[in-house]
């Protein structure tokens, strides 16, 4: 099927079969290769993505059912002109090892962090439901307290 | 091998002006074409004309952090900035072997071990003939020059020249044996929590990975291969796997077949769609039943000797086969040629795979290319078993091929953690502490399967002797603890599941079989599980200050909220010391991990920043094994496919993790994998304390508590 996607705020004109998880739309088809197969079942979250905003598990969202006119963001686009907040805060933090997940953790904090400004430490449990088996998780957790201050200081 | 071979240091002039120097094990070599780069050479180190400076880093980073470590030795004795200098990933060259390794790879917690010393040396030799080269060119003696980020000062007469304006000259110059080395003292970098230089690359989804990695005009492949181990294909109808658009071929390959086509989603589909039966196998049949049995049986075999008394413990441990599933899952692209093979692979042993490719192909080794990607996660499973995959499958189709596997296939066909059974009888004296411990070990030899595999390689001479020289599943049975009597027993398993390393390997299981004995020792005699084992350490001041510091940090005997409890556990593995404070509470069954202080002695250390974060990473991986992780066995087959079926611990179920590192001038040891065996052992030694149940099986979550 044809569409086209907004993907990072460029229009890209797609023909591919209506089954394709737009992880491989995004990774084979547009060379983003930021978002990471983890799981394929939507366990893991590394190929996690905004779709109007909204983190979705990419691997097990279907090409034919992306709306036409939303608006995808990749790691790639998060922090276009400057790094997000939670890119430095990751930084400063230093969270990543391997760094393969954090793609992923980072647009899941991203997110978080765009609906809740201020989240409490159960909030952050709830919402970072993405795996690390470098275990990064206590950094994760500082680095997002610390990307809510600088957000606040940015606003 | 000689382990007192001398290293020699070499340097060649780069044919666009500039210096390359290494150090290897063999004699110096001469840059035989202009063409070469550093890294075919084995070399490690080029200065350029126009002042960048490479440095090939001999390791593979798979978040250990040695692409930051490693150039941070070489900066410090170099006088530059870490940031100064750009990172280029080994290839295969004997010259990247560690010293004493039969095949260049990444294991063991050694990196730094091994590597601060021919590193430091190749930094402080540039760096001397760099400040012999401005010497020469003011005509000043080179104890008047200074070094500075790259550049050599003349403070008297204020002049300066760049590393990349005298590289060329500096290049011609004899290599010095035994070049000056920094005092300690005077280290800017080395010992330093510097941030880590692919911090950037990992938050902006720039690091290229192997799943990454795009050829021009490759194809995509996915395996399904046998569900029982070394099971043979039966039959298959690639029909229907063919009818799938995309689907270009199924190819026969190591362990089952490949189904390539043109995108991944169309293999994907393609190897869904397939029909394909696979017989026999070694573990065929096999249950978890069966498998404990035979556990059973052996620890039988080995005899139970006869204990008796109040002062005694007659128990049994048991811990599952584990998975490693990191989260980057097996992948590899190669691209097979008539007269040469380029392999793209995220691998701890990028010579294994070299001469695997180059015997499936038939080509030399030399015609074989490996490049090393970053590995998204490795713990010990990435060999070349999929490396072996995506070769074939390239052969076979005539063009490039990237080959990934699925989370099923990888949770289904890793190189597992083996399952064990213990035995430990243990006599208490008069004074309470052990006055022998018996331990009788029973389960799988890690190393049988990877030095089985090796034996058609290269490698085969020093591998043969590892199969009977097994010190991957007793590693860790040794105590510090001072006891009159110790014996240790182990009898091999073959259960027929694939085995392998698994991070921190032996230290892993048996570390939390001792470590809790100890403790249920402690219980028995009635005294206070720190002071039981400090009191056991009076020989071992290294371990007696680690325990401390643990115990110190933690607030060991200070008041804790209702409910809450600790555990203590001390382990040595891989040159360096661990101790760990474990806080949990236990609700209707539910264990909560709430905080961990670890203290670590691992010598001199480049870079306390990523020992804390290996420290940390060691404590949620060994908790989400301790707690949550077994592979099940139904049918001889691996039962688990995925992670939600295979549970590992999330962020929910983390705890806020402390860490102290000891400061001393003791010999570096390892840091990646010492963090992971005192963290079982500690839970459930918190787990009694809070409930008064002794957790002796793994997953805990698999225990009435």
């Amino acid at each position: 099927m044809k569409k086209t996607l907004r993907i990072n705020q460029t229009a890209i004109e797609l023909d591919l079969e209506p089954d394709t998880p737009l992880l491989w739309v995004l990774r084979d088809e547009a060379g983003l290769t930021g978002t990471k197969f983890g799981c394929g079942i939507a366990q893991c979250g590394a190929c996690t993505v905004h779709l109007d905003g909204k983190p979705v598990r990419s691997c097990s969202l279907p090409f034919e059912a992306v709306p036409e006119n939303a608006e995808i963001r990749t790691i790639e686009g998060l922090g276009q002109s400057r790094l997000h907040p939670v890119q430095q805060a990751w930084l400063e933090e230093q969270v990543p090892q391997c760094g393969y997940c954090q793609s992923g953790q980072l647009m899941a904090a991203a997110a978080l962090l765009q609906d809740n400004p201020q989240p409490t430490d159960s909030q952050i449990d709830q919402a970072m439901s993405n795996i690390c088996r470098c275990g990064t998780y206590p950094r994760i957790r500082k680095a997002i307290r610390r990307a809510a201050e600088l957000q606040t200081q940015e606003a | 091998m000689s382990l007192t071979r001398r290293a020699f240091l070499h340097s060649s002039l780069l044919v666009t002006g500039g210096l390359l120097l290494g150090c290897t094990s063999n004699s110096p070599r001469i840059l035989s074409s202009p063409k070469e780069a550093a890294n075919e050479l084995g070399l490690w180190l080029r200065i350029g004309s126009d002042n960048r400076i490479g440095f090939v880093v001999p390791s593979v980073e798979m978040g250990q952090g040695v692409t930051t470590s490693m150039p941070t030795i070489l900066a410090e004795e170099l006088d530059v900035e870490p940031g100064q200098i750009d990172i280029v990933l080994a290839s295969v060259h004997k010259a990247y072997r560690q010293q004493g390794m039969f095949t260049q790879g990444t294991g063991g917690s050694t990196s730094i071990v091994k590597w601060w010393e021919p590193l430091s040396k190749t930094g402080a030799a540039a760096r001397s003939m760099l400040v012999q080269a401005a010497a020469d060119r003011w005509q000043v003696p080179p104890n008047e020059c200074q070094t500075q980020a790259g550049q050599v000062l003349h403070v008297d007469s204020e002049r300066k020249l760049s590393y990349g304006e005298l590289a060329e000259a500096a290049s011609k110059l004899q290599v010095p044996e035994d070049p000056p080395r920094k005092d300690p003292s005077k280290y800017r970098l080395v010992g330093q929590p510097l941030k880590r230089l692919d911090g950037l690359a990992k938050v902006t989804g720039q690091a290229q990975f192997g799943i990454d990695v795009k050829v021009p005009g490759m194809l995509y492949a996915t395996v399904r291969q046998s569900p029982v181990f070394e099971g043979e294909i039966l039959r298959y109808d690639e029909s229907s796997a063919l009818a799938v658009k995309g689907v270009v071929k199924v190819v026969e390959i190591l362990n089952g077949v490949a189904v390539v086509a043109e995108k991944f989603w169309q293999a994907k589909k393609g190897a869904d769609a397939l029909r394909i039966e696979f017989s026999g196998g070694k573990s065929q049949g096999l249950d978890d039943q069966q498998l404990e049995q035979q556990l059973t049986e052996a620890l039988d075999n080995l005899g139970k000797t006869e204990i008796s008394g109040e002062q005694t413990l007659d128990v049994e441990y048991f811990l599952p086969y584990l998975a490693h599933a990191t989260m980057e899952p097996m992948n590899c692209t190669a691209d097979v040629r008539a007269d040469r093979c380029e392999v793209w692979v995220p691998t701890q042993f990028p010579e294994v795979v070299r001469d695997k490719a180059a015997e499936i192909t038939g080509l030399e080794p030399e015609q074989v290319t490996v490049h090393t990607t970053y590995l998204g996660g490795g713990f010990g499973r990435r060999g070349w078993d999929f490396a072996i995959q995506a070769v074939q499958a390239s052969k076979a189709v005539g063009r490039p091929v990237k080959l990934i596997w699925t989370r099923e296939e990888d949770t289904q066909h890793d190189f597992y953690r083996p399952a064990y059974k213990s035995r430990l009888q243990v006599q208490l004296g008069e004074d309470g502490f052990p006055s022998s411990w018996n331990h009788q070990l029973a389960g799988p030899s890690a190393i049988s399967e990877f030095a089985w595999q090796l034996v058609d390689t290269r490698a085969v001479g020093s591998v043969l002797k590892w199969i009977d020289w097994d010190v991957t599943s007793t590693e860790g049975t040794q105590l510090p603890y001072t006891i009159p009597e110790h014996e240790m027993d182990y009898e091999v398993v073959e259960p027929g599941i694939r085995v392998g390393f698994w991070r921190s390997v032996g230290n892993s299981h048996n570390a939390f079989t001792v470590e809790s004995v100890l403790d249920e020792a402690a219980n028995l005699a009635g005294r206070d599980p720190l002071e039981y084992r400090l009191a056991l350490l009076n020989d071992q001041p290294r371990h007696r200050t680690v325990l401390e510091r643990a115990a110190k940090e933690a607030g060991w005997g200070a008041e804790l909220p209702e409910g809450h409890a600790r555990g203590i556990a001390l382990h040595e593995s891989f040159k360096s010391i661990v101790a760990q404070v474990v806080e949990v509470s236990v609700d209707a069954g539910t264990v909560r991990v709430h905080k961990v202080h670890c203290a670590i002695d691992c010598g001199r250390y480049v870079n306390p920043n990523i020992i804390r974060q290996q420290l940390e990473g060691a404590v949620v991986f060994g908790l989400s094994a301790a707690l949550y992780e077994q592979i099940s066995l139904k049918d001889g087959a691996v039962a688990n496919s995925n992670f939600h079926d295979y549970r590992v611990a999330r962020l929910s179920e983390s705890p806020e993790v402390f860490v102290s590192i000891i400061e001393n001038d003791e010999a570096p040891g390892g840091v990646g994998e010492p963090g992971v065996p005192p963290i079982a052992p500690a839970l459930c030694n918190a787990i009694y304390a809070a409930t008064g149940k002794r957790i002796r099986r793994l997953p805990v979550a698999t225990q009435l508590i």
